[in-house]
């Protein structure tokens, strides 16, 4: 059984997958109502002049510092297919998708490509400060 | 969408002041996608990250039963799931403070996606690749020479580079390297390893000719090999032989063998021990030398990782012990050694573990943590370290 990683599917001319920021909590994430995570604000990040990063996080404050891996992360993005054709020729170069035998209907094709490198993070190690806040202020 | 004059209120409540803060504030949310759970997160090391920017690809090969393991071109990692405590979000558009511009006068705004996130990522660790299986696919339908007249050849459970490459642990540079070894040939499309006694049969049929043209094994023409040879066997089988067990050189435009003494003697003496348990070590030594080509000197050294010689019975004897027939598993490889024979010198056992050893390990390493070692007619020997019935 194969499962191919490919570079970077989009990538036409073969450059580069993009490099993303990998930010690093401590701790578990919930929303407020309990509504699922897609689609809300989480936070605001900022730095300050000496680029100590800042995150405020509903009612806390965390500061944190930029890292550089030791260990560079590969975001990798799942792609299952329906198996349509028969296997291209073997080259290196292509896009190798090899079929898996599966339970389901028809054989898919299961293969991931890599959306992002990462080589840096801002990493939140410290107590998360709370907020006093005495009057919404109304904008 | 948050605005600016929200998220200046906010800093107003936590009491940051925007003087001491740079002029970009990253406003994250969550993206649609983020629970999709269709990505997730590996850890590379600095090699494979320059595989990936420089656009090549990788793969994930093994069956159900078998442990997943990462290939590039030429190297096999296991992977292995790594729970962390931590939240780790990914962000494409978060910019780091050395990549602000910082031209902007007033404080802005940047509405930023959090693309994904998890608390668990693949790690990686570099690993011999499994490569036994290839011989045991290989050996389910063994060449052995261009069929018959009348008889028809065996179809069934040939392999094609393809199909070696679904089904074995190894990359592809890997892969290879081992057929090579294990002097495999593709024959028609499908790589084949050859029957043990026909490719004896091909050498004899070399060795005979060298010795009737009078030709140094250290130069044997190739044309002229293939001509006196081809109507006992096929021409590509007579040069495969010659590329197993000689060295191919040009000299003023054709092409000579020499031919690798050690190989050469070794192949010899694993036909002498292949029909019998054990042999008397004398006896064999002068068969053995009796029997490889003249001027060609056959000993015992040639024969660390196939043979094992017992200096402590009487008469002292050899038999047939190959490291490729021996467990690709540490703990099992060990056990075993240790079964045949209960106490072994250091000389004779590395030979049995070498391949065994990581990147960076060495032999005196993996005896220290799976054996134990003691002094015997002060002889250091190593033995196992719980009991096993010999």
């Amino acid at each position: 059984m194969l499962v191919c990683i490919c570079s970077s599917r989009s990538s036409v001319d073969g450059s580069s997958p993009p490099e993303w920021l990998l930010v690093e909590l401590q701790g578990e994430m919930v929303s407020r109502h309990n509504s699922g995570l897609a689609g809300n604000v989480m936070g605001d990040l900022m730095y300050t002049k000496e680029g100590v990063p800042v995150l405020i996080v509903g009612h806390h404050i965390l500061y944190g510092k930029q890292v550089k891996l030791e260990k560079p992360f590969a975001v990798l993005t799942k792609h299952s297919s329906l198996l349509q054709d028969s296997l291209g020729s073997h080259d290196n170069d292509d896009v190798t998708q090899v079929p898996m035998e599966t339970n389901q209907q028809g054989p898919t094709s299961t293969s991931y490509s890599v959306s992002a490198l990462i080589k840096r993070k801002l990493i939140f190690k410290t107590r998360p400060k709370p907020i006093i806040t005495n009057v919404p202020k109304k904008v | 969408m948050r605005t600016l004059e929200e998220v200046q209120a906010t800093l107003q409540i936590a009491k940051l002041k925007e003087e001491d803060l740079q002029k970009t504030i990253h406003c994250l949310s969550f993206g649609e996608n983020v629970s999709s759970a269709d990505y997730c997160l590996m850890e590379l090391d600095d090699t494979l990250c320059k595989h990936i920017e420089s656009g090549e690809s990788l793969v994930i090969r093994g069956d159900a039963e078998e442990r997943a393991v990462l290939c590039s071109g030429d190297k096999t990692y296991d992977l292995k799931i790594a729970d962390t405590s931590n939240m780790l979000l990914f962000v494409p558009g978060c910019r780091t403070p050395d990549q602000l511009t910082n031209s902007q006068e007033s404080s802005h705004v940047v509405h930023t996606q959090i693309w994904g996130f998890c608390n668990s990522y693949w790690e990686l660790r570099k690993h011999r690749p499994k490569l036994k299986k290839l011989k045991k696919l290989l050996m389910e339908n063994p060449y052995e020479g261009p069929a018959l007249g009348g008889q028809e050849e065996n179809t069934e459970n040939r392999y094609t580079m393809q199909d070696l490459l679904e089904r074995i642990q190894a990359s592809e540079e890997e892969l290879k390297t081992h057929l090579e070894t294990i002097h495999a040939s593709q024959i028609d499309g499908y790589w084949r390893m050859l029957d043990f006694d026909y490719e004896m049969k091909l050498l004899g049929h070399v060795t005979q000719l060298v010795d009737s043209e009078s030709w140094s094994f250290n130069k044997v023409p190739l044309q002229t090999s293939l001509e006196e040879l081809a109507p006992l066997e096929p021409k590509e089988m007579i040069e495969h032989c010659l590329n197993c067990y000689g060295k191919r050189f040009t000299e003023n435009d054709n092409i000579f063998y020499a031919l690798h003494e050690d190989k050469v003697c070794r192949g010899i003496a694993l036909l002498l021990l292949q029909n019998a348990i054990k042999f008397n070590l004398k006896e064999f030594q002068e068969v053995w030398q009796q029997s490889v080509p003249d001027g060609m000197s056959a000993r015992l050294d040639q024969l660390k990782s196939v043979a094992l010689v017992d200096r402590n019975s009487r008469p002292e004897t050899i038999s047939l012990l190959r490291v490729e027939d021996l467990s690709e598993d540490t703990l099992e490889r060990f056990n075993h050694l240790f079964t045949l024979r209960e106490k072994w010198t250091e000389d004779d056992i590395t030979p049995y573990i070498q391949d065994l050893c990581g990147e960076k390990q060495t032999t005196g390493a993996l005896l220290t943590k799976y054996a134990r070692s003691s002094m015997q007619n002060g002889i250091k020997v190593f033995n196992s370290r719980r009991p096993v019935a010999t």
